[in-house]
C-alpha cells in the first residue's frame, strides 16, 4: 500500500517538475521587442514589430550554400545581401556592390564593393568574401546543393566536378574593393542570375572557425538588413534590424518574428485571432470566403503546372495526338471548379510575373494564346494523328502523377475531360513523391505531371529546360531550331530582340508540344492592414525588407 | 539475475530493430537528395553522397553506423544539413515528453474515475453516460478533435492560445486532444475489470467487515483492476512521450513527432534510424519498468524468467 502511494507521489512530483521547467523556460525567453524600439524617430511611435509565419516549419539551414527550399530562403533573404539585390519596385539594383562595369563582350563583370558595406559583426564586406563564398560552393568537398547556378563562371564547372582547380575559376578579388568575374560565355542576364541565392556571400572567418556556424542564431553573421536575434527551434525565429547594414535608414521594421506553424488551418486561425500579421498559402477551403476580404491577395508565382509527354512512347510520338490532348483541356473550368486556389489557365509555357522591356507582362505580350479549349479541333487532330500512325483507335494511355489530393483532383478532372472531349479513356497512376521523382527522371512514363519553377526570373529560367542537352529535359524531345533560339537568347544583348527570340522559342515549344502547360500556380496571402510595404511579386517569398507597421 | 537477463534481451531487441530498419529503409526506392524535379548533376550528387557515406557499399555503411551508434552518435541529418540527429531529438524531446506525461496523467485519472463510476453504477444512468463518453472518445480521431478544440476554446471563447509553444497554457489544448482516446480506453478497461473484481469473494469479506464503499474500491477494487490498464499503458506511454505527428503539427509543438513521418518522406536515413532507435529504446525501457511495477500493484506476481 505504502509503495503504491510513494509511486503516485513520485509521478506527481516528476510531472510538477517538468511543468515547472516549461514555465521557467518561457518567462526567461519572452520576446523582447520593446527593448529594441530605441532607434525609432519620434514620428514613428508605433512599435515596428511584424509577426508572420513559416508554413514550412523550421528552416532546414540558414547557410545559403546548403539551402534548397523556400522556407529557408524566406529567412536567408533577410540575412545576406548579394552584389545585386531588389529595390522597392522589384527591380534588380546594386546591393553589396556600388558599381558594376560590364566589358563590351559581356563576358567580364567588374564589381566595386560598396564603401561602408559591413558584416553584422562590424567587419567590412570585401571582394575576398565573395571570392571565398563562391569557391566554397564550388568546392566538391563542400557538397553544396546548387553549385550549377555558378557554372556560368569560367572554370566553375571544371572545379566543381574535379576536373579543374580553384585557381582557374574566373572569380578574382583584385583588392578589397574590386571583384572581377569572368564568364564562360557572354551572358546578358548575368544580373538576374547573380541575384540568386548561390551568389550570396558568407563571412570567411566565421565559416572557417565553426563548421556549425549557421545552426544557431548567435553564431550567424550576415551582411543583410536583419540579424537573427533568437532561434527557438521548431517554434519561432526572431530577426532584429542589423545596425551595421549600409542601407539601414531604408529599413523601418525593427523586429520580425517568424512563427513555425505548419498546419494551414491553425495558422489561419492564428491570423484571425490577431496572433499573426501575415500568412501565406491559405487553407484551400477558406479561399472562396476570403476572396471578398480586403486583406486577401493572390498573385502569380513563377511556376507552371504541366504534364510532360515522353515523345518516344507511342502514341505521343505523334505531334497531332499531343496537340489533341492539349486542346481537349478546359483550363478555365479546371481553375474555377477544381483547383480553386487562385491559379490561372496556362495558355503558354512562361508563367505570369515577368515584365518585358515594353512594360507589359511577357505572357500578355506573347503573339498568341496557345491551346484555348476547343473540343472540335481536339477531335479532328486526334483523328488526323491516328490516321498518320495507321491506327483506328488510341492504344492504352496512362497519365502519372505523385500521390497528393490536389494532383489527384486535377488528374481526375483531366481524365473526365479527355473522355468527354476526345472520347478516350485514360488510365491514372500515382506514386509517392520520392518514388515518383525516380520514375520521372528515368523517363518511365507516357505522360506525367510536374510543376516547374524558374531557376531565375527570366523566360530563359523555364524555357531553358527543353533544349536537347539540358538535363532537366525529361521528354526525350529535341529540336534544332529551338536549341538555336535558346542559345541566341542567352547571348543577345539587345533586350527587345531578346524578347522576340524567346517568344519565337516558346512558339516552337508550343507547336511541337513535348509538354502540356495546364495551370500557372498562384500564391495566396492574408496581410493585416496594420502593416504596409510588403512586396509580393514573382519571387518565391514576399519581400519584407520595406515593411512598415502603421497601426498598433 | 532476472534484471541482467532482461537488460541483455533489451539490447538484442534493439540491435534487431536497428538492423531491420536499416535494411527496410534502404529497400524503399527514392533518393534523399532528389527534393524536386530539377536534375542535379551526377558529380554534385556524388559529392553529397560522399559527405554522408552513402557512396560506400551497404554492409560498410551498416558497420560504420553501428560503430557510431556504440558512441551514441546518431549521425548528421541529411535534410537539416547543419544539425545532427542527437541535437534534433534533444531539442524536441522535452516538449513532446511534457505533453505526453500530462496527457497520460490526465488519461489515467479521468479514465479510472469514469470506469469506476460506471462499474459502481452498473447498468444504471451513470454507467451509460460514462460509456457513451468513452465511445465518443474512442471514435473521434485527434485530427478532428484538435481543430474543434481550437475553434471553440481558442477562437470563439478566447480562453486559451490557438497554438505554438511557450507557457503552460499552450500545453492544455494539445494535452486534452492527446488524452481523449486513452481516457476512453482506460475507462472501458477499468470498468470491465472492476466489475469482475467487485464480484470476488474478498470484496464480500471486506463488505462484511463493514468497510466503506470508498475504501473497498480504492484498496481492493482499483488495485486489482489496474493490472490490465498497466499492460496497456506501457506501449501507449512510449508512443505518446516520443511525440505524435498529428497533434504536434496542428498545435505547432516543437516536438519530435514530425521527424518520425517527415524523415521517411524525405528519405533522411540518419533521422529514420535515429527516431526509430529512440522510440524503441523508450518502449523497451518502459515495458521493463511496467513489468517491474506489476510487483508493486500485485505482490503475488513474481519476476522470474523460465528456469530460475
Amino acid at each position: 500500500m505504502r509503495k503504491w502511494n510513494v509511486m503516485i507521489a513520485i509521478l506527481l512530483f516528476a510531472a510538477a517538475a517538468l511543468a515547472g521547467c516549461a514555465g521557467k523556460d518561457n518567462s526567461a525567453a519572452n520576446p523582447s521587442g520593446a527593448a529594441q524600439g530605441t532607434a525609432e524617430t519620434a514620428a514613428e511611435k508605433i512599435p515596428q514589430v511584424l509577426t508572420t509565419n513559416l508554413s514550412g516549419g523550421e528552416p532546414y539551414t540558414l547557410d545559403p550554400a546548403f539551402a534548397s527550399d523556400t522556407t529557408s530562403y524566406f529567412i536567408i533573404d533577410n540575412l545576406y545581401e548579394g552584389l545585386y539585390t531588389y529595390d522597392k519596385s522589384g527591380k534588380i539594383v546594386e546591393g553589396a556592390a556600388s558599381k558594376v562595369d560590364v566589358s563590351a563582350d559581356a563576358k567580364t563583370y567588374t564589381f566595386t564593393i560598396r564603401d561602408g558595406a559591413k558584416w553584422s559583426n562590424g567587419d567590412p564586406v570585401t571582394a575576398q568574401d565573395f571570392e571565398y563564398s563562391w569557391k566554397r560552393i564550388l568546392n566538391p568537398k563542400t557538397a553544396a546543393y546548387d553549385p550549377s547556378s555558378l557554372y556560368y563562371i569560367k572554370g566553375a564547372e571544371e572545379y566543381n566536378t574535379g576536373k579543374g582547380s580553384a585557381e582557374d575559376v574566373g572569380v578574382t578579388a583584385k583588392d578589397e574593393h574590386t571583384l572581377v568575374v569572368e564568364l564562360k560565355a557572354p551572358l546578358s542576364i548575368f544580373p538576374i542570375i547573380a541575384v540568386g541565392h548561390a551568389y550570396l556571400p558568407v563571412r570567411s572567418t566565421v565559416v572557417d572557425k565553426d563548421e556549425k556556424w549557421a545552426a544557431e542564431s548567435n553564431t550567424i553573421v550576415g551582411n543583410g538588413p536583419y540579424v537573427p536575434q533568437e532561434w527557438k527551434h521548431n517554434e519561432q525565429i526572431t530577426l532584429a534590424k542589423n545596425d551595421q547594414y549600409w542601407n539601414k535608414d531604408a529599413i523601418s521594421m525593427e523586429t520580425i518574428h517568424f512563427k513555425m506553424v505548419q498546419d494551414a488551418t491553425t495558422y489561419y486561425q492564428m491570423y484571425k485571432t490577431g496572433d499573426l500579421d501575415m500568412i501565406l498559402s491559405l487553407p484551400l477551403d477558406t479561399i472562396d470566403q476570403e476572396k471578398q476580404n480586403k486583406e486577401y491577395l493572390s498573385h502569380p508565382s513563377f511556376s507552371v503546372y504541366t504534364y510532360s509527354f515522353n515523345v518516344k512512347e507511342k502514341p505521343f510520338t505523334n505531334q497531332k495526338i499531343r496537340q489533341a490532348f492539349a486542346y481537349a483541356i478546359d483550363r478555365e473550368s479546371l481553375t474555377k471548379n477544381v483547383t480553386k486556389g487562385g491559379e490561372t489557365p496556362a495558355l503558354g509555357y512562361v508563367p505570369y510575373g515577368l515584365t518585358n522591356p515594353s512594360g507589359k507582362d511577357f505572357r500578355d505580350d506573347a503573339p498568341e494564346k496557345y491551346y484555348e479549349f476547343n473540343a472540335q479541333k481536339a477531335k479532328e487532330l486526334l483523328a488526323e494523328g491516328l490516321k498518320e500512325e495507321g491506327l483506328t483507335q488510341l492504344p492504352p494511355v496512362s497519365f502519372k502523377y505523385n500521390t497528393a489530393d490536389n494532383h489527384k483532383k486535377v488528374a481526375e478532372a483531366l481524365q473526365e475531360m479527355f473522355k468527354e472531349n476526345l472520347g478516350v479513356e485514360i488510365r491514372l497512376e500515382n506514386q509517392e513523391w520520392k518514388t515518383y521523382i525516380d520514375t520521372f527522371k528515368q523517363k518511365n512514363f507516357q505522360a506525367a505531371r510536374m510543376g516547374w519553377e524558374g531557376n531565375y526570373l527570366d523566360p530563359l529560367g523555364v524555357l531553358g529546360h527543353y533544349t536537347s542537352s539540358n538535363s532537366n529535359n525529361f521528354t526525350n524531345w529535341s529540336n534544332k531550331e529551338y536549341d538555336n533560339l535558346i542559345e541566341k537568347s542567352t547571348y543577345e544583348l539587345d533586350p527587345n530582340k531578346r524578347v522576340e527570340l524567346l517568344q519565337q522559342a516558346e512558339k516552337v515549344l508550343m507547336d511541337d508540344l513535348p509538354i502540356i502547360p495546364i495551370l500557372f500556380s498562384a500564391d495566396t496571402a492574408l496581410v493585416s492592414p496594420k502593416v504596409t510595404g510588403i512586396i509580393f511579386d514573382a519571387r518565391s517569398n514576399p519581400d519584407l525588407r520595406f515593411a512598415t507597421r502603421v497601426e498598433q | 539475475m532476472y534484471v541482467l537477463k532482461r537488460l541483455f534481451t533489451m539490447l538484442v531487441t534493439l540491435w534487431i530493430i536497428v538492423t531491420l530498419t536499416f535494411v527496410i529503409m534502404h529497400i524503399i526506392p527514392g533518393d534523399p537528395f532528389a527534393t524536386d524535379s530539377k536534375a542535379i548533376p551526377e558529380s554534385v550528387l556524388e559529392n553529397m553522397r560522399a559527405r554522408y557515406n552513402l557512396d560506400k557499399p551497404l554492409p560498410t555503411q551498416y558497420i560504420l553506423y553501428l560503430k557510431s551508434l556504440l558512441t551514441l552518435d546518431l549521425g548528421p541529418s541529411i535534410q537539416s544539413k547543419t544539425t545532427d540527429v542527437n541535437t534534433l531529438i534533444a531539442r524536441g524531446f522535452l516538449p513532446s515528453a511534457i505533453l505526453g506525461i500530462q496527457s497520460m496523467l490526465l488519461a489515467l485519472v479521468a479514465g479510472t474515475a469514469l470506469g469506476t463510476i460506471a462499474a459502481l453504477n452498473h447498468n444504471r444512468t451513470f454507467d451509460y453516460i460514462s460509456m457513451f463518453v468513452a465511445m465518443i472518445g474512442i471514435s473521434i480521431p485527434s485530427f478532428i478533435l484538435a481543430p474543434l478544440l481550437i475553434k471553440y476554446m481558442a477562437v470563439k471563447w478566447g480562453l486559451l492560445p490557438v497554438a505554438s509553444w511557450g507557457t503552460w497554457r499552450h500545453t492544455i489544448l494539445p494535452s486534452l486532444a492527446l488524452a481523449v482516446t486513452p481516457v476512453a480506453i482506460i475507462a472501458r478497461f477499468v470498468r470491465t475489470s472492476m466489475l469482475e473484481v467487485l464480484h470476488q469473494e474478498y470484496i464480500q469479506t471486506a463488505e462484511a467487515k463493514g468497510l466503506s464503499t470508498w475504501k473497498i474500491v480504492v484498496r481492493h477494487g482499483l488495485r486489482n483492476s489496474l493490472i490490465p490498464v498497466l499492460s496497456f499503458m506501457g506501449p501507449l506511454f512510449a508512443s505518446v512521450v516520443t511525440g505524435t505527428f498529428v497533434v504536434e503539427k496542428i498545435f505547432a509543438i516543437p516536438g519530435i513527432g514530425k521527424y518520425f513521418v517527415d524523415s521517411i518522406f524525405n528519405r533522411d536515413y540518419p533521422v529514420i534510424m535515429g527516431t526509430t532507435i529512440f522510440y524503441s529504446a523508450v518502449l523497451v525501457v518502459t515495458l521493463f519498468l511496467i513489468d517491474m511495477s506489476y510487483r508493486f500493484v500485485d505482490p503475488r506476481i513474481k519476476l522470474a524468467s523460465k528456469g530460475d
